[in-house]
């Protein structure tokens, strides 16, 4: 089975503070992945190590992607390389319209593969599809990107991205938090209907919820700045009943 | 001639050495006392006076031209009226103005005054929408000029003030007395662009809001060079003055707004919001103080400034004031500056975006929430575009290089 993403010895810091201690994962091409652990444990500190957050020093280790160390390159370059993040707090920002800053970065990504670059009208056509798929309000795409949406609002636009960025690796950072059943139903199929067979995807979360709708074949457990334990879907059930408590470095 | 001379004679002698007309004497008066500005001025402190004051000024008198009465737009040619208008409703004239504001903070209003022979009398008795044009082609000289503006009772206007002209090394002084009458309204929209070899304008300008009148100002300064407006607004009973600046500073310019606005009677409304965009050595200047008096019960006042630093050497003076002389009212006001939102930045570049472009597009959305308080959607885009020339203007050579993304930018979707 192919290696997407390689993660070896990973060690990192925000501020002084070490949260990633020599982690080891690796993603398969195709493959869900679910991270679970503790609240604090480092799992969104891993994510923003993928795609370069300004808040996540690496100090020690490699991330490679596609073959390619890329903890020295810059978010925009991991991204346009295919690594999507869907944050667990996504940034409001005010003024900037939410169709035409995803149509930018949709151009953007189009180029970087060497495709034709969309039309207003044609992206639009597209993002409309999608906006109603996921059950999302019309009015969002010409808001200000993520102005005053809802959690739930907030996240169904995520998937959106993802959807129309259609990236090689997507990182769903608490993808459920904040969202009641109906947005839950509406974004996991959003995600289940992205895969295909050689998109992979790594689902972080602390509460087994989120895995009842996207199926994992491997969940990690995540603890104390490391990968303490990787099984198949089975885990879910016994980390229900007993807790991380049982979980030690092996 | 030198300005700065004037600081050491009355006011008789004032009037007497500008050659002024003796109805100007309380004008003359009040310069005497509050003196020609210079560089330590508490007004003029961030900003650079000194070359207004401390050179030997020729003063621009042109030859008397004719007038021409044609077209909505009003047209003044280095200070000197050229076009009137033909604009249903609305009288241009040349005329004696003889209500000087008796308590202006300001010298330069009372300066203005006594320099100009003349003042340019528009009155609006009909509804209308127009635009003053101000073009500027004499070099290293000293325009100066004054218009006054009257907005008849009940009556609705919107004037739209623009720049054409470079005039390198001129001083242009000047500005408005405006009068919006009981239950008038004016929308008055100013789009200006100071180019890095042009003239530097000071404008000092008294408004006076009557009851239940509305005056909204949207002031867009893009400036390369250095440039002030300076404004005393008063609101009697139920006035609504609603203030919003705009401006893009960069190579070292100086420029921004200093003003007063004065709550005198029951029921005021004020709002002031300021945003400025700041790069390369620029300074800007945000000095501004509402004043509530005793009289203005159940005011609303609030002000606020927003600044971006978009380098280092960037400087943005703000100084937002209120002072208030009684309980029952409302009344805020606050001021931030910093740089572009870094979490803003990242999501942008985390979706493919370039740094560079996702700056961009943080910068003209900062820009756009000033833009749309225009509701003319013609000049709305106008003064959008106009921004954004002015804006990547700089950015040239990066400009060449994405080209199609720029004229996307223009058109948005
Ligand atoms: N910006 C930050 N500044 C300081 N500490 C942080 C910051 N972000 C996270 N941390 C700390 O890093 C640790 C891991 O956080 P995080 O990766 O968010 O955990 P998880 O996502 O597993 O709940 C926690 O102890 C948290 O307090
Ligand atoms: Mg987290």
């Amino acid at each position: 089975m192919s290696k997407v993403l390689e993660i070896k010895n990973l060690k990192a810091k925000i501020g002084d503070k070490e949260i990633l201690k020599g982690l080891n994962l690796n993603l398969e091409e195709g493959k869900v992945h679910a991270i679970m652990g503790p609240n604090g444990a480092g799992k969104s500190t891993l994510s923003k190590a993928i795609v370069g957050h300004y808040d996540v020093e690496v100090t020690d280790g490699e991330i490679i992607y596609k073959g390619k160390n890329i903890v020295d390159e810059e978010p925009e370059e991991r991204a346009l390389e295919g690594i999507f993040l869907s944050f667990q707090n996504p940034v409001e920002i005010p003024g900037v319209n939410n169709a035409y800053f995803l149509r930018t970065a949709v151009n953007a990504r189009r180029k970087h593969l060497g495709l034709p670059e969309l039309n207003a009208a044609e992206f639009l056509r597209e993002m409309r599809a999608k906006v109603e798929e996921l059950g999302m309000k019309k009015e969002l795409i010409n808001r200000s990107l993520n102005e005053g949406f809802s959690g739930g609002e907030k996240k169904r636009n995520e998937i959106l991205q993802m959807m129309m960025l259609q990236p090689d690796v997507v990182i769903l950072d608490e993808i459920d938090s904040g969202l009641d059943i109906d947005a839950l139903r509406a974004v996991s199929e959003g995600i289940n209907k992205s895969k295909d067979g050689k998109r992979s995807f790594l689902v972080i979360t602390h509460y087994s919820r989120i895995l009842d709708y996207i199926k994992p074949d491997y969940i990690h457990v995540l603890k104390d700045g490391k990968i303490v334990k990787t099984a198949g879907p089975e885990l879910v059930a016994q980390l229900e009943k007993e807790g991380y408590g049982s979980f030690e470095e092996n | 001639m030198k300005l700065e001379i004037l600081n050491a004679l009355d006011g008789a002698s004032i009037l007497k050495e500008l050659g002024a007309n003796a109805k100007k004497s309380t004008a003359a008066s009040a310069l005497a006392k509050i003196k020609v500005p210079h560089k330590k001025s508490e007004k003029y402190r961030y900003f650079d006076i000194e070359p207004l004051v401390s050179k030997d000024w020729t003063v621009f008198h042109p030859e008397s031209q004719e007038v021409q009465s044609k077209g909505k737009k009003i047209v003044f040619q280095d200070g000197i009226l050229a076009n009137r208008g033909d604009i249903e409703g609305v009288s241009v004239e040349l005329g004696d103005f003889s209500d000087i504001d008796g308590a202006h903070f300001d010298g330069l209003y009372y300066l203005s005054h006594l320099l100009a022979k003349k003042t340019v009398i528009i009155r609006c008795s009909k509804d209308a929408s127009f635009e003053i044009e101000h073009n500027f082609s004499q070099s290293n000289v000293l325009i100066n000029y004054r218009v006054a503006i009257f907005v008849d009772a009940n009556t609705h206007c919107q004037i739209y003030e623009s720049f054409k002209g470079e005039a390198e090394g001129s001083f242009v002084l000047g500005g408005y007395d405006i009068f919006a009458a009981r239950d008038a309204s004016l929308k008055f929209i100013k789009s200006h662009t100071l180019e890095a070899s042009g003239y530097t304008p000071v404008w000092s300008s008294r408004y006076k809001v009557d009851s239940n009148a509305f005056f909204k100002l949207s002031s867009f300064d893009f400036a390369k060079s250095n440039g002030l407006n300076i404004f005393k607004a008063e609101l009697k009973e139920g006035a609504n003055f609603d203030a919003s600046h705009l401006l893009y500073g960069t190579n070292k310019a100086k420029c921004g707004i200093v003003s007063e606005i004065e709550h005198e009677g029951k029921s005021s409304v004020s709002s002031q919001n300021a945003k400025s965009i700041l790069d390369n050595g620029a300074r800007g200047i945000f000095d501004a103080l509402i004043r509530v008096q005793n009289s203005a019960k159940w005011t609303k006042a609030h002000q606020n400034s927003k600044a971006v630093l978009l380098e280092k050497g960037a400087y943005m003076a703000s100084k937002p004031q209120l002072e208030i002389y009684i309980d029952d009212l409302e009344a805020s006001h606050g001021s931030t500056t910093g740089q572009l939102d870094e979490q803003a930045l990242f999501y942008m570049r985390s979706r493919g975006i370039k740094e560079e472009d996702a700056k961009k597009m943080l910068i003209l959305a900062f820009a756009h929430e000033v833009v749309a308080t225009v509701d003319d959607e013609y000049l709305a885009n106008k003064i959008y575009a106009e921004f954004e020339r002015v804006y990547y203007g700089y950015y040239e050579l990066d400009c060449l290089k994405t080209c199609e993304n720029c004229q996307d930018t223009t058109t948005g979707l």
